[in-house]
C-alpha cells in the first residue's frame, strides 16, 4: 500500500516536472521572438535618429560645418574612439565567454567572464564621459553637437540599462534562478549586449570615421 | 600627434584580439541552429565588422584625426 502510494506520487512529480518543462519550451519560444522584436524595435529607433542626423549633415556645404559664431568645428578624436569602441566590443566578446560557460555548467568561469563586461561596459562609459567633457561641443552649439550628443548619449543610456541589466542577471544566476537548461534571461542579457555592440559600430562610423 | 599614436597603437592591438576571438567564435557556432543562435552570429558578425573598421582607422585608411 505504502509502495504504491509512492509510486503514484513519484509518477504526478513526474508528470508536473514534464508539463512545466514543456510550458518553459513553449513559451521560451515566444519570449525569444518578443525579445527580437524589441531589438528590430530599438534598431527602428536608432534608425530614425540617424536618418536625421544623415540628413542635418547633407543639409550643409561642409562637415564639420561652421557654428552660429562663424568657428569651423573640429573632427572627433579618432584615436581615443578607437579604444572605446575596442572596450565595447571586447566586452560583447566576453558576455560570449560568460553564455558558453553557462552553456557548460562552468559556473565559475561564467562569473569571471561576467564581471569581465561589466568592468568593461562601466569603463566604455567611463571614456564617454571623458569625451563628453572635453569634445569642444555643446549641446544647442551646432548641428553637429546636438546630433552627437543625441545618438551617443541615446547609445550610452542603452549601456548604463544594460550595465544594470547584467548585474541583475549575474545577482540572479548566483541565487539560481536560472539552470543548466533553463536560462532564457542569460540569453536576452547576451542578445540586448550584443546589440548596444552592434549600434555602436554604426555610430562609431557615422561620427569618426564618415 | 604622438598621443594619438600612442592610442591608435593600443587600438589596433585591441582591435586584433577582439576581432580574432569574436571571428573564431563566430567560426566555431557556424553550424549552431534557433533563433537566438542566428542572431547571436549576426551580431557577431557585425562586431567583427565593428573590429575591422578600427583596424582600418588605426592605419588612416578610414577618418581622418
Amino acid at each position: 500500500m505504502a509502495v504504491s502510494s509512492l509510486n503514484s506520487t513519484h509518477e504526478a512529480v513526474h508528470a508536473r516536472y514534464q508539463e512545466v518543462d514543456s510550458l518553459y519550451r513553449e513559451t521560451r519560444d515566444i519570449r525569444l521572438l518578443g525579445f527580437v522584436l524589441f531589438l528590430v524595435s530599438d534598431v527602428v529607433l536608432f534608425s530614425m535618429f540617424i536618418f536625421a542626423y544623415l540628413y542635418l549633415r547633407n543639409s550643409v556645404p561642409n562637415w564639420p560645418p561652421i557654428n552660429k559664431d562663424g568657428v569651423q568645428l573640429p573632427r572627433f578624436d579618432l584615436a581615443f574612439a578607437c579604444i572605446n569602441s575596442c572596450v565595447l566590443f571586447g566586452s560583447g566578446a566576453t558576455m560570449h565567454f560568460a553564455m558558453e560557460s553557462w552553456k557548460h555548467l562552468k559556473k565559475a568561469d561564467f562569473n569571471l567572464w561576467m564581471i569581465a563586461t561589466i568592468v568593461l561596459g562601466v569603463m566604455f562609459l567611463g571614456g564617454q564621459a571623458y569625451e563628453y567633457n572635453h569634445v569642444p561641443l555643446t549641446w544647442a552649439g551646432s548641428t553637429m553637437g546636438g546630433s552627437f550628443f543625441t545618438l551617443t548619449g541615446m547609445h550610452g543610456f542603452h549601456v548604463f540599462i544594460g550595465v544594470i541589466y547584467l548585474i541583475t542577471l549575474f545577482i540572479q544566476a548566483n541565487r539560481g534562478v536560472y539552470t543548466g537548461s533553463k536560462y532564457f534571461g542569460l540569453t536576452a542579457g547576451t542578445l540586448y549586449w550584443h546589440f548596444v555592440d552592434v549600434i555602436w559600430v554604426a555610430l562609431f562610423y557615422l561620427f569618426y570615421l564618415l | 600627434m604622438a598621443a594619438a599614436t600612442f592610442e591608435k597603437g593600443i587600438a589596433f592591438v585591441l582591435a586584433i584580439i577582439v576581432g580574432g576571438t569574436t571571428s573564431f567564435q563566430l567560426y566555431k557556432d557556424w553550424a549552431s541552429t534557433g533563433l537566438d543562435n542566428q542572431v547571436t552570429k549576426l551580431l557577431l558578425g557585425l562586431m567583427a565588422f565593428g573590429c575591422i573598421l578600427v583596424l582600418l582607422a588605426c592605419f588612416g585608411i578610414l577618418g581622418a584625426g
